[in-house]
């Protein structure tokens, strides 16, 4: 095999996210028909293999210089043609966060569920206002754009943890089973740092690159740690003992 | 030291601060959650033992008033047949002991039937719709009031703790209305609207103003016992316009 293209792909992140994506896959084909077609299942697959997909393919491009140079060039970047930020803009810092924001939103009660319909609403206008007038292209570093989609996520998992120390059906249960209250704490970590990890990357790698791989492998870290919280999200049904259910607004 | 190394202090100490924050944040969520779910607990415990109360009053008041209505049955009725029965068998004439026998037998039903209303079984046996066209036909009978008995609705989902409260909440409000309102006509209805059933008494009595104290105590006790079964209690009354009470409970 091409000694490049295996390079590209071995990186200890990538190999994990790859390892969680086949475990993901074996727990979803377990579930049952019925559970297969639950949001609450297909949700976290689907972030699941959407997040594996782009990060492989993050990892294709910088094995194919000419293809990352095409699609820059073809954006208008024809200065940083080694740059493969306008994938991981598009994948990580605008759907990738839609895709939280709809997980934060199905577990939220129907008053909130409006509050996050708004949030989604408004986090795509600015998207696509700030690409457009080219205050933040989509081939180099958006942090507007990632600092409003971290602070959406924030303020999401936010409204859980109200949800979960007011409502009535949360507190008949003990949130440590709950795989929503794992979820919403993974995901909060991990943007923040996230967020952090990418504002100071650049600077950090020019002035101290220790520090910057360290802050990098911290965030690669979370990342695994929320899509290992999503596959337990998925699998929480064939271990009815481990999980409380979890509460429904639906009936109240 | 350079400006470079304060920068990554900086980088530093925001990233421990916040990873710090969300932390607490995290913790105090859970332990704030463990004690609003004991105090949830001990609301629960509460209604529960109000519940409990609230049903062993009404079962004391419904062997309160059975104890009386036996007590009037046997001076009453029974008494009197087996005087009048004992003169027949004392006479010597042979249809006199017929009749004897047959009153004999009148005084078993008789005593059979109250036996029966000894316990709380008949509340299981008998529906609301024919518990309360009973209670409205006795209301009739006195000649004290017109009555009338709409019902669109089943009751049959009620547990029997819930049907002894209901039962007891409408005889109250019956006895309400004898004792203050001198109305011509009583009406009771019942319907099925929006996932809840409903259950209407009105009558075209003189009514009350609902917000005397004097009547308000009695209806406050009635809200409460709808409440012990997860129902509501309103009423609506004005002086000279008759009153309007509608049970609901969600279904």
């Amino acid at each position: 095999m091409n000694s490049g293209l295996l390079q590209a792909f071995s990186h200890w992140f990538t190999i994990g996210a790859n390892l969680l994506l086949i475990l993901g896959v074996i727990f979803f084909i377990k579930l049952p028909k019925e559970k297969k077609a639950n949001i609450q299942y297909w949700l976290p697959f689907l972030i699941l293999a959407f997040t594996v997909f782009y990060e492989n393919f993050g990892s294709y491009t910088n094995y194919n210089y000419e293809f990352k140079k095409a699609v820059n060039a073809y954006l208008g970047n024809t200065e940083y043609p080694q740059f493969n930020l306008w994938l991981f803009n598009i994948a990580r810092r605008q759907v990738g966060v839609i895709l939280y924001l709809l997980l934060i939103r199905y577990w939220l009660q129907p008053a909130y569920k409006k509050y996050m319909n708004w949030m989604i609403l408004v986090f795509i206008v600015l998207v696509v206002v700030l690409q457009i007038s080219g205050v933040e292209p989509l081939y180099l570093n958006q942090p507007i754009i990632f600092a409003i989609g971290a602070n959406l996520i924030l303020i999401g998992s936010g409204l859980y943890f109200i949800g979960m120390i007011t409502r009535d059906q949360y507190l008949g249960r003990n949130p440590l089973r709950l795989v929503s209250f794992w979820q919403m704490t993974l995901i909060m970590f991990t943007f923040s740092l996230n967020y952090i990890s990418s504002v100071t990357l650049l600077y950090l790698y020019a002035v101290n690159p220790v520090l910057g791989k360290a802050l990098q492998d911290l965030s690669y870290v979370m990342m695994l740690g929320t899509l290992a919280v999503l596959i337990v999200t998925i699998a929480s049904p064939l271990f009815p003992d481990k999980f409380e259910k979890e509460p429904s607004f639906e009936i109240s | 030291m350079n400006p470079f190394e304060d920068q990554i202090y900086v980088i530093i100490f925001s990233t421990l601060f916040l990873g710090g924050l969300m932390s607490t944040f995290v913790v105090a969520m859970v332990f704030i959650h463990r004690q609003r779910q004991a105090q949830n607990r001990q609301k629960l415990d509460f209604i529960k033992s109000e519940h409990e109360k609230t049903l062993l009053n009404i079962e004391n008041e419904i062997q309160h008033e059975t104890l009386s209505h036996v007590g009037r049955e046997l001076h009453d009725n029974i008494g009197q047949l087996l005087s009048l029965a004992k003169l027949n068998f004392g006479s010597i004439k042979p249809e006199k002991h017929a009749a004897g026998r047959e009153l004999l037998s009148q005084i078993i039903q008789e005593v059979r039937s109250l036996s029966k209303s000894l316990n709380l079984d008949w509340v299981d046996e008998i529906s609301l719709e024919d518990f309360i066209s009973q209670e409205l036909e006795k209301v009739k009978s006195t000649g004290f009031c017109e009555t009338s008995i709409n019902f669109e609705t089943e009751f049959s989902n009620l547990k029997k703790d819930e049907k002894l409260v209901l039962i007891r909440v409408i005889q109250e409000i019956l006895n309400n209305a004898i004792k203050h309102a001198s109305p011509n006509h009583i009406r009771i209805s019942a319907n099925q609207l929006e996932g809840a059933q409903h259950i209407v008494i009105q009558d075209d009595g003189i009514g009350f103003d609902i917000n005397q104290n004097s009547n308000g105590s009695g209806m406050f006790n009635l809200a409460k016992r709808m409440e012990t079964i997860g129902g509501k209690f309103d009423i609506q009354s004005k002086p000279g316009n008759g009153t309007l009470i509608k049970l609901t409970l969600s279904s």
